[in-house]
């Protein structure tokens, strides 16, 4: 589930990243004209993959809530653990964009100054589109992180005495 | 009214009701019991006449409808949710039928889990991990995830999770129901050695008759009272 949401999370701040990016540069390309409604869907998406990861982290794992209520963890210790997967999650999914367009931009930078043609002009998406698409998926996390606390004060410590799947 | 310090767990008038389907079953019917402190109780009955009812009453993992429950010397009969889970961390083991180990943690990792909460640092987290899982005869295993070990192995690591808060008081829910009797002699003689050494007092929940002469007291129910 990590790696999947990771890999979604990691898409998602790309195309907000590029839409930002064509914005800003108010680009009349053929993704310029469109980038309003990619960053739309792209913060849309985001809010909707936000709020499924929180409530699936906390559904998925119940028992496990259970069985740590039942050795002495409170609501809050919960909370923070989920906190802290779901801002892990936004994090590494920032890191691999950073990662990712640190070397598509050294690569063509190797190939501009080595003479060799790519056959269209590269867009160097700029750090800072990226930094505000960062800031944009950890206010969408307080959404879900809220979402998902409210939802772990629901399981019960009993549970954790019941058979798995009864 | 003066409090007996000797007494660990006392049940004043505790009555519980569920619904199920429709219908109101009433788990447990004023129940008065006095539990002293390093006591060895062996709670017996056959199914569904409350006694995994009263562990979860006299534990704090339910509330009660009606009556007091104190648990040494403070009644969590209508104590909040967070209040009850420090209480737990605190002064209360929980062994399961079901282990109840996480699985994607080792043996180490699922004892420390018990103390991530309070403000030990990890150092002496370990240390007070390792030195219970030593206590159950499964430091070599430390490493060891829960799908790596048999029945016996894993309620020795469950084992290991109770007694790393040092606690005042065990309970356990049929904490031999899914072990073959070598695994449950094991288990239940740790039990009796850790109620000895520590003078940790123990609550056992189980319908084995094999299991009964560990205890130093019973108490037999049938239909939500105490019979005996």
């Amino acid at each position: 589930m990590f790696s999947i949401f990771t890999l979604l999370y990691t898409i998602l701040i790309f195309s907000t990243s590029f839409s930002i990016h064509l914005l800003s540069t108010n680009d009349k390309g053929t993704f310029g004209r469109f980038a309003l409604y990619f960053l739309c869907i792209s913060f849309g998406f985001s809010l909707f993959l936000s709020v499924l990861y929180a409530l699936l982290i906390v559904t998925k794992n119940r028992r496990t809530w259970a069985i740590l209520k039942c050795i002495g963890w409170t609501n809050s210790n919960i909370n923070s653990l989920i906190t802290g997967i779901v801002l892990y999650t936004t994090l590494i999914g920032f890191i691999v964009v950073v990662e990712i367009l640190l070397h598509y931009a050294a690569i063509m930078i190797y190939l501009q100054s080595a003479g060799v043609s790519v056959g269209f002009e590269p867009i160097l998406i700029q750090l800072l589109p990226v930094v505000l698409s960062f800031l944009v998926f950890l206010f969408v996390q307080l959404f879900a992180i809220f979402l998902a606390n409210r939802k772990v004060l629901k399981v019960r410590p009993m549970l954790a005495l019941k058979k798995p799947g009864e | 009214m003066p409090v007996d310090k000797d007494v660990m767990i006392e049940a004043i008038d505790v009555n519980k009701e569920y619904r199920r389907a429709g219908a109101i079953i009433r788990a447990l019917i004023d129940v008065n019991v006095s539990i002293k402190s390093g006591d060895f109780i062996i709670v017996q009955g056959p199914t569904g006449c409350g006694k995994s009812t009263l562990l979860n009453v006299l534990s704090g993992l339910d509330l009660p409808d009606s009556g007091k429950v104190i648990l040494d010397g403070e009644n969590i009969a209508r104590s909040k949710e967070d209040r009850l889970a420090k209480i737990r961390r605190q002064k209360v083991g929980m062994v399961f039928q079901e282990f109840n180990l996480i699985p994607t943690l080792t043996a180490l990792e699922n004892v420390e889990s018990a103390l991530w909460p309070t403000v030990l640092s990890s150092k002496e987290i370990e240390n007070r991990a390792i030195a219970s899982l030593r206590d159950v005869n499964m430091l070599e295993r430390k490493d060891h995830y829960p799908s790596q070990m048999s029945g016996g192995e894993k309620q020795r690591v469950a084992l290991a999770r109770a007694i790393v808060v040092k606690p005042r008081v065990i309970f356990g829910d049929e904490v031999t129901g899914n072990l073959d009797p070598e695994a449950e002699k094991d288990v239940m003689e740790l039990l009796a050695k850790i109620n000895k050494d520590y003078e940790t007092t123990m609550v056992i929940v189980t319908h084995r008759e094999t299991v009964s002469k560990y205890g130093d007291r019973i108490i037999k129910m049938a239909d939500g009272r105490i019979v005996k």
